[in-house]
């Protein structure tokens, strides 16, 4: 099944053939957490740095400081080891350059912010696509815990290539 | 459906979207030397999950041109051009469509329709507005319209977009147009119109 992670949101999954994407990222960033040993896969969709004493009252998984902490350990409780994960970041775009109006680089302190708290919990960040100018489209394969990223007009490119499955 | 708001207030939100899109609809009129038709516009108060899908395909290739509103009212103003609907209207201005001058005429595009909505709601209102110059981008249309809401997201868990299509008469060619206000913002608005 393919999972679309919205704006705010975040997916778990352990089923083999499951696929988790979030489409069109712009200053967003969307976080994938695998643990390849467990098939395990994870991916938020981050849209904000840090709640800032103000969490929002639906969706707190739009800052990165909720959102970090509740995908690693939703991971673990579904089976995953904090040993064996691995990260992979793509967006944090800025989609008008300096341009933009009110230029809060809300993109590369997206960034910064979910580095930070990744790094934190002593979890690898094995690939990136982020920052620039151009939205991406991140999409994780469950079952070998690859990651693939897309900009517009472009191919899928690997960022983390997937398991071996053993015959 | 919506989050936070009546039905009255959205009722009222869609009547100023409706009489600065007539005012943009004009500038544009003016500009290319076309009739120009506006559709009914709507007012949409989404959650940010359901908001970016709203506008289309996240994955669709668009080009969008924003100008910030600063003074009484903080927001946005985006306009969406299909790649197509790009190209016809650089064909109406003269402008070759994909040369180094078509992200500077469809930038001016936005900046007069854009500034004149703008205008027009701040007679409306009697509210200080400004807008910012404009800044244009071509890519993929979830990553342009979830780039304006995240400037607002702070706040709120809810974008209100008020969108309306203005329509190139005889060219088959259109441009998308959307208000996404601060939640401050709105709340400004609905007090100005005394159904806060």
């Amino acid at each position: 099944m393919r999972t679309t992670v919205h704006m705010g949101e975040l997916a778990i999954s352990t089923t083999p053939g499951d696929e988790l994407v979030a489409l069109g990222l712009g200053s967003c960033i969307g976080l994938a957490v695998v643990d390849r040993r467990a098939g395990a896969a994870g991916l938020a969709h981050i849209v904000l740095p840090e709640a800032a004493g103000r969490p929002g009252p639906g969706t707190p998984h739009k800052f990165a400081d909720h959102a970090v902490p509740a995908l690693i350990d939703g991971l673990v409780e579904q089976g995953a080891s904090r040993v064996f994960m691995q990260a992979v970041l793509v967006g944090g775009a800025s989609m008008f350059g300096d341009g933009a109006p009110g230029a809060l680089d809300v993109g590369g302190r997206n960034a910064a912010a979910v580095r930070s708290l990744v790094a934190e919990r002593r979890i690898p960040v094995v690939a990136e696509a982020v920052g620039g100018s151009r939205g991406r489209t991140i999409t994780v394969d469950v079952a070998g815990g690859g990651v693939t990223v897309r900009e517009a007009g472009g191919a899928e490119q690997a960022l983390l290539a997937p398991m071996e499955v053993a015959a | 459906v919506s989050l936070h708001y009546t039905d009255l207030q959205l009722d009222a939100l869609r009547e100023l979207a409706n009489i600065g899109s007539g005012k943009a609809s004009t500038a544009l009129s003016v500009l290319l030397g076309r009739a120009v038709d506006i559709s009914v516009p709507s007012a949409r108060a989404l959650s940010f999950a359901d908001a970016v899908d709203a506008t289309g395909d996240p994955e669709a290739e668009v080009t969008g041109i924003v100008l910030g509103t600063v003074g009484e009212l903080e927001g946005t103003v985006l306009l969406l051009v299909s790649p197509a609907d790009a190209e016809a209207i650089c064909a109406i201005l003269g402008v070759e469509p994909g040369s180094g001058y078509a992200p500077s005429a469809l930038a001016e595009v936005g900046n007069i329709v854009g500034s004149s909505y703008i205008n027009a709601l701040a007679e409306m209102t009697g509210m200080a507005i400004e807008p910012t110059p404009p800044a244009t981008a071509t890519d993929m249309l979830g990553a342009i319209v979830e780039s304006v809401l995240c400037a607002h997201a702070d706040a709120s868990d809810v974008a209100l977009m008020l969108d309306s299509q203005l329509r190139v008469e005889g060219e088959d060619c259109s441009i998308a147009f959307m208000l996404v206000p601060t939640r401050d913002g709105v709340d400004d608005l609905l007090g100005r119109l005394g159904l806060a």
